[in-house]
């Protein structure tokens, strides 16, 4: 009971905040601009749980090019482009593409109560970095930050700031690199 | 052990950051400043050669909700809750790289006395020192932007809620170093009855 009840005041809180962050806070224009690495890099490997407690491990996703992007609910860009992460999720579904969103130092509760105010709840895996371990291996400097990983598993793309995932320019850099 | 003088340390940063501004090349800023109705709190925005920088006032009850979230002691969420504290979005708006270094920057006084911006690296180590682990929110000290490339995080200047204070910031690109300031900037009021 306890549990509900920390859940509903934590969401209310979340609401609060985005509000106020939307009156305070002008929100830029996301674009949808990768960057190419000039030399791409080994994409380090990891270990992290889900909110369900479930362990997913970075080689599971070996062979498959994944958009990994770096987030916290609090982060207001992050929370903007995470429905054009899930639309571009669905538009690739049963192609050997996938979306991992790494959460910041947050439980996951919160990260739960997030997903109550969105219209629609990712179905993409969310891990938990809760002592940001993984973003200092991949040297995330802010949130959000995100990186596309090609199928040999090597970070071909960056984009640090708020992006539109599922623009028809980002869908090409991917195809692309599906049929690499 | 890596030990410094913070004050040591401050002059050379304020010295060095001085002398750098001085050698770069100086432009006139074209800034735009926008009140918010809804809260009455002022933005200030200027863009030139391909870098934007907005800075938002920010309250102190905002910054205190911002930290309480993250459990920080008290004690830490009222050190920085008494700087003044501006959200602030750079954004790289060329079409080829941009770095800038929150170390170069630095602020003016209202008795035209100059010093550097505290950096993020310089709070990070004082948090670790109160046995905080959380290293996010805060304007990143040295970031690469490639095209495309933006950010968000709060810049904190430590002068007296009343004064106002310029702004004076640095970037590079195409290995040529650029100054901009936004002038005359204020802090947010600590409650909104002290809004005019």
């Amino acid at each position: 009971m306890s549990k509900i009840i920390t859940l509903i005041i934590t969401t209310l809180c979340l609401q609060l905040t985005a509000i106020t962050l939307h009156a305070e806070w002008q929100e830029p224009e996301l674009g949808y601009q990768l960057n190419p690495l000039v030399k791409p890099v080994e994409a380090p490997g990891f270990t992290l749980m889900d909110m369900d407690e479930y362990e997913y491990d970075f080689s599971e996703y070996s062979g498959k090019v994944v958009l990994l992007n770096f987030w916290a609910t609090w982060c207001p860009p992050c929370r903007r482009e995470m429905p054009s992460m899930e639309r571009l999720h669905q538009q690739n579904a049963g192609k050997d593409f996938t979306v991992l969103a790494i959460n910041q130092m947050e439980d996951a509760d919160t990260v739960f109560s997030f997903f109550g105010v969105l219209e629609t709840r990712p179905t993409f895996n969310i891990l938990l970095d809760s002592d940001s371990k993984v973003s200092q291996r991949y040297n995330v400097r802010g949130l959000p930050t995100t990186y596309l990983i090609d199928k040999q598993g090597r970070v071909r793309y960056s984009a640090v700031g708020g992006r539109e995932f599922d623009h028809p320019e980002v869908q090409k850099i991917i195809d692309a690199l599906m049929q690499e | 052990m890596n030990c410094t003088n913070p004050l040591r340390s401050g002059f050379i940063a304020s010295l060095l950051a001085g002398l750098t501004l001085l050698a770069a090349p100086l432009h006139a800023t074209d800034v735009s400043v926008h009140k918010n109705l809804q809260t009455g709190l002022l933005t200030w925005t200027s863009e030139e050669k391909g870098f934007s920088i907005e800075l938002i006032q920010l309250m102190p009850d905002f910054v205190r909700a911002v930290y309480s979230k993250h459990d920080f002691p008290q004690k830490e969420i009222e050190h920085i809750a008494d700087y003044c504290v501006f959200g602030s979005i750079l954004k790289n708006t060329s079409e080829q790289q941009l770095t800038y270094k929150v170390s170069e920057w630095t602020y003016t006084d209202a008795q035209d006395k100059t010093h550097p911006v505290k950096s993020k690296s310089q709070w990070l180590q004082e948090w670790r020192k109160a046995g905080i682990t959380f290293s996010w929110t805060l304007l990143p000290d040295d970031v690469v932007f490639e095209v495309g490339d933006w950010q968000q995080g709060f810049t904190t200047i430590k002068v007296p809620r009343d004064q106002h204070f310029d702004l004076n910031y640095r970037w590079t690109q195409d290995d040529v170093a650029y100054t901009g300031s936004l002038n005359n900037l204020s802090c947010a009021p600590a409650t909104l009855d002290q809004l005019q």
